[in-house]
């Protein structure tokens, strides 16, 4: 498109498992009819033989000839529809809806405003009660959100509009500081690739115990009601705040990833855990309420890595640092510990947060033949030229890679960890 | 306060506020590509440089007057390009642009 502003014509081509997508955010952009050809799907993996014979064969979408509509594209006039100029305001619907509750139910499902389970109507009753959670105004805008930078214009969206939201997930008033302290972010739960990725939000600070949130057994589990509707809240406002979670459109993850449903809500576990709290680490006094995010690809456990069935102490840090062999270097890794294995560490010299994550950039290594054959993981910037295959190299170059927080009920010492790097911490108590 | 099971109730819409859209016309087009110079531009998806090199492969075959160019653009896939954006201004005629996957 920007090449077309320069005054070159240009045929932008991708696959047909994009067409929605590229179809969308062509108009989205200003050029509903950009000349956008299409190839069968996948072109990544695919011989030369085969992608020869796509240009021989047909567009899919149209069923023209692929290389006569990509030589069209740049050669045939311009209709006056592909010529037009002006501006435009993208529908988002009537202020309010007025019908019964079974009704509404189905409307909202079938409008793609849910997580596609049943919602607590927005009422204005409810609205006005969950405004009343904070003392910022109502046509205040909290932010601008888009499901991937650069894709898709950013939407912006009130205080109101997080409120509504934030009813429809069953929040209470309680809660919604913590929300608008999301959305302030414009971070989405449903970032918008083909990876199906995952986002998480740590909080800190004496809030947690305002909203009586679960930081002991079944933390990151369906066993508490702030933990569960924050992280749901902030999967319906992906959605509705700003166009995205439309699946082929503003939503291309090939598989889907279940913690979507309402994200990796962590309150860390100031009192049990030995270290200073996240937030702290971060520059924060320890009385601020503040909410750090994570983003990357999956959570997984960490019960199977060597070392843990070593006695009388477990060597943990061994088996944290066998655990994050097979993440992918683009994000970092994100260590959620129960706090027995944070005294674990502890009892194994690791006094701070900070010993450990020394301790894990130094001895986690990899090859960089292993380094080149892996996606989504690179060598250090500009020894590619120097480095060998049998090379031995740090898997990754900071510490800073590493990131660790201490949540759990101590049944029994265990952790778990994410291929996710930290994005940001943002203060909560901005938005009482 | 519950309300009937046919009784109507009014609710707010959840949605934000999405920007204004500004129509950006199109370039007038080629009246030939014969003589022509093209850029075949991948953004870096897996499998787009494999791909254009296939389309200069059949431009040599079937239209051996158009000359291509390839060029990879620098950054991520949303990235600008200045300096690429800059060659292509001053060199192309048009550009085929390979975007995914």
């Amino acid at each position: 498109m920007q090449i077309e502003k320069m005054g070159i014509p240009t045929a932008p081509m991708v696959t047909i498992a994009f067409k929605d997508l590229a179809k969308t955010n062509a108009a989205k952009r200003g050029m509903p009819d950009e000349r956008i050809c299409f190839t069968p799907h996948p072109v990544w993996g695919k011989t030369d033989e085969q992608m020869y014979a796509y240009l021989e064969g047909n567009d899919p979408v149209t069923g023209k000839p692929l290389m006569k509509e990509v030589i069209g594209a740049l050669t045939d006039p311009l209709t006056a529809d592909e010529a037009k100029t002006g501006t435009v305001t993208p529908p988002t619907g009537a202020p309010t809806f007025v019908d019964t509750a079974d009704n509404l139910q189905q409307y909202f499902l079938d409008n793609g405003m849910t997580d596609f389970m049943p919602i607590i109507l927005p009422t204005r009753e409810r609205v006005d009660a969950m405004l009343k959670g904070t003392s910022h105004k109502p046509d205040e805008v909290v932010g601008k959100m888009t499901p991937a930078q650069g894709a898709f214009p950013a939407w912006s969206f009130t205080v109101e509009q997080v409120a509504v939201n934030a009813v429809m997930a069953g929040c209470i008033p309680d809660y919604f500081p913590t929300l608008l302290a999301i959305g302030s972010t414009g971070i989405s739960a449903l970032f918008s690739s083909t990876n199906s990725l995952v986002s998480a939000v740590v909080i800190n600070g004496p809030i947690r115990d305002k909203l009586q949130m679960n930081y002991g057994i079944g933390a990151m589990g369906p066993f508490n009601q702030a933990n569960a509707c924050i992280g749901r809240a902030w999967t319906l406002m992906s959605k509705n705040l700003d166009g995205g979670g439309v699946a082929g459109e503003t939503y291309m993850g090939s598989q889907g990833n279940v913690i979507n449903y309402n994200n990796l809500i962590i309150p860390e576990n100031e009192k049990d855990s030995p270290w200073e709290p996240f937030h702290v680490q971060k520059g924060f006094k320890p009385e601020e309420n503040i909410a750090s995010f994570f983003f990357g690809f999956n959570i997984t456990q960490g019960q199977g890595g060597k070392g843990l069935g070593v006695k009388p102490i477990p060597k943990y840090n061994e088996a944290m640092s066998a655990n994050v062999a097979p993440f992918a270097s683009l994000f970092g890794a994100l260590f959620i510990l129960d706090p027995l294995v944070a005294h674990g560490l502890g009892d194994l010299g690791f006094k701070t947060k900070d010993d450990i994550a020394d301790w894990l950039q130094k001895n986690t290594t990899v090859t960089v033949k292993d380094v080149k054959s892996m996606l989504f993981s690179g060598l250090p910037r500009g020894q590619a030229a120097t480095l060998k295959d049998d090379d031995v190299i740090p898997k990754w170059e900071r510490k800073d890679a590493y990131n660790f927080v201490v949540c759990g009920g101590q049944t029994n010492p265990y952790h778990q960890l994410a291929n996710m790097s930290y994005r940001v911490s943002v203060s909560i108590d901005r938005w009482t | 306060m519950a309300a009937g099971a046919g009784s109507k109730l009014e609710v707010l819409n959840p949605r934000g506020i999405p920007p204004p859209i500004t129509l950006i016309p199109m370039a007038k087009r080629l009246d030939t590509l014969d003589g022509k110079t093209v850029y075949l531009v991948s953004d870096g998806f897996p499998g787009a440089d494999a791909f254009l090199n296939q389309i200069s492969i059949w431009f040599k075959k079937n239209m051996p007057s158009v000359t291509t160019v390839y060029r990879l653009k620098a950054g991520g896939f949303a990235d600008d390009d200045p300096k690429l954006m800059a060659e292509i201004k001053e060199k192309a005629n048009g550009v085929i642009m390979a975007i995914g996957h």
